[in-house]
C-alpha cells in the first residue's frame, strides 16, 4: 500500500465550486434581501427602471439560491466527498479531471445566461422552470457531464461499498434529470412559425396539465435538490466533523428508501375520489404511513449519531451548524404536512406562511449544511487552518437570529393576511378590502427583511473568513482526521 | 436480492428509475387525460391578448397575482364566481401563480376598465391608495412584440391545434390579416385611453405595450 | 378506455404499488437485521467509510483486483518521474 502514497486526493474542481457556491451565494440572497425591503418600501422599485422591480427580481433569487447556490454547493461536496469515500482520486483520471472543469465552466456560462435572460425579461414563468430551451439544453448538457463524473468516479473506485452518501447523490442526479426533462417540454415558435423571438417557446402541455406537471416538478424537485444532496452532505460532514460513526448505517439505508418512495408518491388524495374500494383504500392510506415512518430516520440518526458527545456542541461551531441544520430539517419536514392538510391549506395557500416554510427549509437546512460542509473542506483542500473560529460563532449566531426573525413574522403575516381574507362581519360581508390585508403586514415584512440580511450578513462574514483561510491563514501540516483546525 | 443491488450500482440506478417513473405514470398521467378539454364558450386569445399575456409574463406578474379563484365564499365574493379547470384549455403556460401579495386576477376583465388600467399601471397609488405594486410607466414607451405573438398563436395552431380560424373563434389568418387585425382590435383600447404619447404612436402603426396589456387583462373574465 | 376505467385502475396502481413498496421496505430492513444478527454482513462497519477517508486507509471491502491494478499505475507513474 505504501506505493497510493503518491497518490493525493485532487480537489481543484471542489476548490472552483466553492467560489461558485460564495459568489452566487451573494448574488442569489443580495436579490433577496432586496426583494424583499421592495415589499416592505415599495419605492425601491424604482431604483433601475423595469430591470429592477420585483417582478424581475424574485426569479432572479429563487434560481440563484436554488440553482447557483445550492447546486454550486452539492457539486463542491460532490467532488470532495466523492473522492474520499470512493478512495479514488481525480488526478488518477484525466478524462474525469476535464469533464469535471468542463462542467463547471460550462455551468458558469449557463448562470451567467440565466442571471441575463431574467433580468431582461425572458422567462417562460414557470417557478424553477424559468429558462427558456437554449438554457434548458445547456442546463442538461452540464447534468449529464456530471453524470459522466459520477458514474466515472464509481467506476475506477478502489473502495467496494458505496457509502450511503454516494447514494443519495446519484439519486439526486437522477431524480433531478428526470424532472426537469418533464416539466420544460417547450416548442420554440421561431422555428414553426418563422417570426419573432428565436429564444421564444411555448409549453407543451396546457392549463391545469401544465399546473400538474409543473407542481410535480416543484414539488419533487425540492426533494431532490435541497433533501436528498444535503442529506448526503449530512452524512459525511457530521460523523467526520465529530469523530463519530453514524449512530446507525441499517438506519441510513432504509431511511434512503422510505424516503425514495414517500416523495414521489406523497399523498393518498389521489385516491379519495376514484372507484377504488373503501377498504382498499384505508389500507392504502395505513399503508403511506407506515411507509413515510423510516423516512424521518435521517434526521434522527443524526442527532442519535452525536449521543454522549454533545460536549462538541460546546467547543466545535461547525458541529453546531450540522445539529441545528438536522434540527430545521425535522422542523420543516413536519410543517410541510401540516400545511398539506386541507383546512390548514384552505388558510396557508397564496400567503406568507408559504414563503416562510420554504425559507425554514433553506435558510436553516440546506444554507447552514452547505456552509457547514464547505467550513470543515477548507482546511484539507487549502492545507491551511480556518481563519477565525470567534467570527465562525458570531456567523452562527448571527444567521440563527436572522432565521427565527425570518420564519416568526411570516408565519405572523401569513396566517394574519389568511384570516383577513375570510374575515365577514355580522352581515356576512367580506370585512377587507384587498389592499387593507396588504397594509397590515407592513411591520412583518419589515422584520423579515431584516432576519434575512442578518442572514446574508453572516453570508458575507462566511465569504470573509473562507477567503481569509486560503489566503493568509496559518499552514498545517497533516490533515484533521476529526475536527477541523480552526484559530 | 438486497445485497445485490447494493453492490451493483448500474442496477440500482435502474431500480430507482423504474420506481420513480412508474410513480409518475400513475399519478399523473389518468388526470392528464381526464383535464384540458376547453369549456364551452372558452376562445383561444387573440394576437394582441397573446402578446399582452407576453407582456404580463415577461414582467413576472404572476409572481405576486394569481388567477385562480378557489371555491369558497370568500373568494367568490371578492373575485367572482370560481375557476373551473376547462376554463385554462388554451393557456400555455398556465398561470396560476403561487402567492398573492396583490389580489386574484382570474376575471379582473369583469370590474376593471381600460381607463381604469390605464391609470393604474401607470401610478398604482392613484387608484388604490396604499399599493405597493410597482410602477409601470416603461409600458407606455415600449413597443408590444407582435411578431413573437404571432409565433405563439401560429405554433399552437399547428402543432397543438388549437381551433383558430375555425367558425366562431377568433381569427388568425396570415401574417398581414393577424396584424391588422391586432391593430384594429387595438385602435378601440386606445380610444378609451387618455395618454396622448399612446394615441399619437397609435396613428403611426405602433402599438405600445400598455395597450397590449390591458387587452389582455380585459380579456379575463 | 372511458374516464372511470382508467381511474379504477389508477387506483389499484397506487394502492398495489403502495403496499409493494411498503413490503419491500420492511422485508428490507428485516433483512439488514437478519444479516447483521448472523454475522453474514456487519453493516455498522460501513459506517467508517466517512472516518477513514484517506487515500491510503484500509478498505473497508477492496476492489482486490482492481486494485492492485491501480497500485502498478501509480507504481509505473513514480518511476516515470
Amino acid at each position: 500500500m505504501q506505493s497510493s502514497n503518491a497518490i493525493n486526493y485532487d480537489y481543484t474542481v471542489a476548490k472552483y465550486f466553492t467560489v461558485a457556491t460564495i459568489v452566487l451565494g451573494i448574488v442569489g440572497m443580495s436579490v433577496g434581501v432586496i426583494i424583499a425591503f421592495q415589499l416592505a418600501f415599495p419605492e425601491l422599485n424604482n431604483l433601475a427602471g423595469e430591470y429592477g422591480n420585483f417582478g424581475r427580481l424574485r426569479p432572479l433569487h429563487t434560481d440563484a439560491v436554488a440553482f447557483g447556490f445550492t447546486v454550486s454547493g452539492i457539486m463542491a461536496t460532490w467532488y470532495y466527498i466523492g473522492q474520499r469515500v470512493l478512495k479514488v482520486s481525480m488526478a488518477e483520471s484525466k478524462f474525469l479531471m476535464f469533464i469535471g472543469k468542463l462542467q463547471f465552466w460550462l455551468y458558469i456560462v449557463t448562470v451567467a445566461a440565466v442571471v441575463v435572460s431574467l433580468i431582461m425579461g425572458i422567462t417562460t414563468s414557470k417557478e424553477y422552470a424559468e429558462f427558456e430551451w437554449p438554457i434548458d439544453i445547456a442546463i442538461v448538457v452540464v447534468w449529464v457531464l456530471w453524470g459522466i463524473s459520477i458514474f466515472g468516479l464509481i467506476g475506477i473506485r478502489r473502495e467496494k461499498v458505496l457509502y450511503i452518501s454516494i447514494w443519495y447523490y446519484i439519486a439526486t442526479f437522477l431524480g433531478i434529470a428526470m424532472l426537469y426533462l418533464f416539466n420544460n417540454m417547450e416548442v420554440p415558435t421561431y422555428f414553426v412559425a418563422g417570426v419573432g423571438k428565436w429564444y421564444h417557446s411555448v409549453s407543451m402541455y396546457a392549463g391545469s396539465n401544465d399546473a400538474m406537471v409543473q407542481w410535480w416538478y416543484g414539488h419533487n424537485a425540492v426533494a431532490f435538490a435541497f433533501t436528498v444532496p444535503i442529506i448526503a452532505m449530512i452524512y459525511y460532514f457530521l460523523p467526520k466533523e465529530s469523530g463519530q460513526p453514524v449512530f446507525s448505517y441499517k438506519l441510513s439505508l432504509l431511511s434512503f428508501w422510505g424516503l425514495m418512495f414517500v416523495y414521489l408518491w406523497a399523498g393518498g388524495h389521489h385516491l379519495l375520489y376514484s372507484t377504488v374500494p373503501d377498504w382498499v383504500q384505508t389500507m392504502g392510506s395505513i399503508f403511506s404511513v407506515v411507509l413515510i415512518l423510516p423516512s424521518w430516520g435521517s434526521a434522527i440518526n443524526m442527532l442519535l449519531t452525536m449521543k454522549g458527545e454533545w460536549g462538541q456542541l460546546k467547543e466545535n461551531p461547525l458541529v453546531k451548524f450540522y445539529v441545528l441544520a438536522s434540527t430545521f430539517y425535522m422542523l420543516s419536514t413536519l410543517e410541510g404536512p401540516i400545511q398539506a392538510i386541507k383546512s390548514v391549506n384552505a388558510l396557508a395557500h397564496f400567503t406568507d406562511w408559504i414563503p416562510g416554510h420554504v425559507h425554514d427549509g433553506t435558510l436553516g437546512w440546506v444554507g447552514f449544511m452547505i456552509i457547514g460542509a464547505l467550513f470543515h473542506m477548507a482546511p484539507r483542500m487549502f492545507k491551511k487552518e480556518i481563519f477565525s473560529k470567534k467570527l465562525i460563532e458570531s456567523q452562527f449566531w448571527l444567521q440563527t437570529t436572522g432565521i427565527v426573525l425570518y420564519f416568526s413574522s411570516m408565519w405572523i403575516a401569513g396566517i394574519t393576511q389568511g384570516m383577513m381574507w375570510r374575515a365577514t362581519d355580522q352581515y356576512g360581508n367580506l370585512t377587507y378590502s384587498f389592499i387593507d390585508t396588504v397594509e397590515v403586514l407592513h411591520p412583518y415584512w419589515t422584520l423579515r427583511a431584516v432576519g434575512g440580511l442578518f442572514y446574508l450578513i453572516g453570508v458575507f462574514m462566511w465569504a470573509y473568513n473562507m477567503y481569509k483561510t486560503a489566503t493568509s491563514s496559518r499552514a498545517i501540516e497533516k490533515e484533521p482526521q476529526y475536527a477541523s483546525p480552526m484559530a | 436480492m438486497f445485497h445485490w443491488l447494493e453492490k451493483n450500482p448500474f442496477f440500482f440506478a435502474v431500480g430507482v428509475f423504474v420506481v420513480i417513473a412508474y410513480a409518475g405514470i400513475v399519478t399523473v398521467v389518468p388526470d392528464f387525460m381526464e383535464s384540458a378539454r376547453p369549456l364551452k364558450g372558452v376562445k383561444p386569445y387573440t394576437t394582441l391578448q397573446l402578446a399582452g399575456r407576453q407582456i404580463y409574463i415577461e414582467n413576472d406578474c404572476n409572481a405576486c397575482h394569481s388567477q385562480l379563484i378557489r371555491p369558497f365564499k370568500s373568494e367568490t365574493d371578492r373575485y367572482g364566481k370560481y375557476s373551473l379547470s376547462g376554463e385554462y384549455a388554451y393557456d400555455r403556460p398556465f398561470l396560476w401563480g403561487s402567492r398573492r401579495i396583490g389580489p386574484d386576477l382570474h376575471r379582473v376583465g369583469n370590474y376593471r376598465t381600460t381607463d381604469w388600467n390605464e391609470n393604474h399601471m401607470l401610478d398604482p397609488e392613484s387608484v388604490v391608495p396604499g399599493s405597493i405594486m410597482p410602477k409601470y410607466g416603461f409600458m407606455f414607451d415600449k413597443s408590444m412584440d407582435f411578431d413573437t405573438a404571432y409565433a405563439e398563436a401560429y405554433t399552437v395552431k399547428k402543432v397543438f391545434n388549437v381551433p383558430y380560424d375555425k367558425p366562431g373563434m377568433p381569427k388568425l389568418g396570415t401574417y398581414e390579416e393577424a396584424k391588422k387585425a391586432a391593430i384594429k382590435e387595438a385602435g378601440a383600447i386606445v380610444a378609451d385611453m387618455k395618454d396622448q404619447a399612446v394615441k399619437d404612436a397609435y396613428k403611426k402603426g405602433d402599438i405600445k405595450e400598455i395597450v397590449a396589456i390591458i387587452a389582455y387583462l380585459n380579456s379575463l373574465k | 378506455m372511458d374516464m372511470e376505467l382508467i381511474r379504477t385502475l389508477q387506483g389499484w396502481g397506487y394502492v398495489s404499488m403502495i403496499f409493494i413498496l411498503t413490503i419491500g421496505l420492511y422485508a428490507y430492513i428485516y433483512h439488514l437485521y437478519k444479516s447483521q444478527k448472523s454475522g453474514i454482513k456487519d453493516y455498522e462497519k460501513y459506517a467508517n467509510l466517512a472516518l477513514n477517508d484517506e487515500i491510503d486507509d484500509c478498505l473497508v471491502e477492496g476492489l482486490y483486483s482492481q486494485d492492485e491494478k491501480k497500485i502498478n499505475r501509480s507504481v509505473k507513474n513514480e518511476l516515470a518521474e
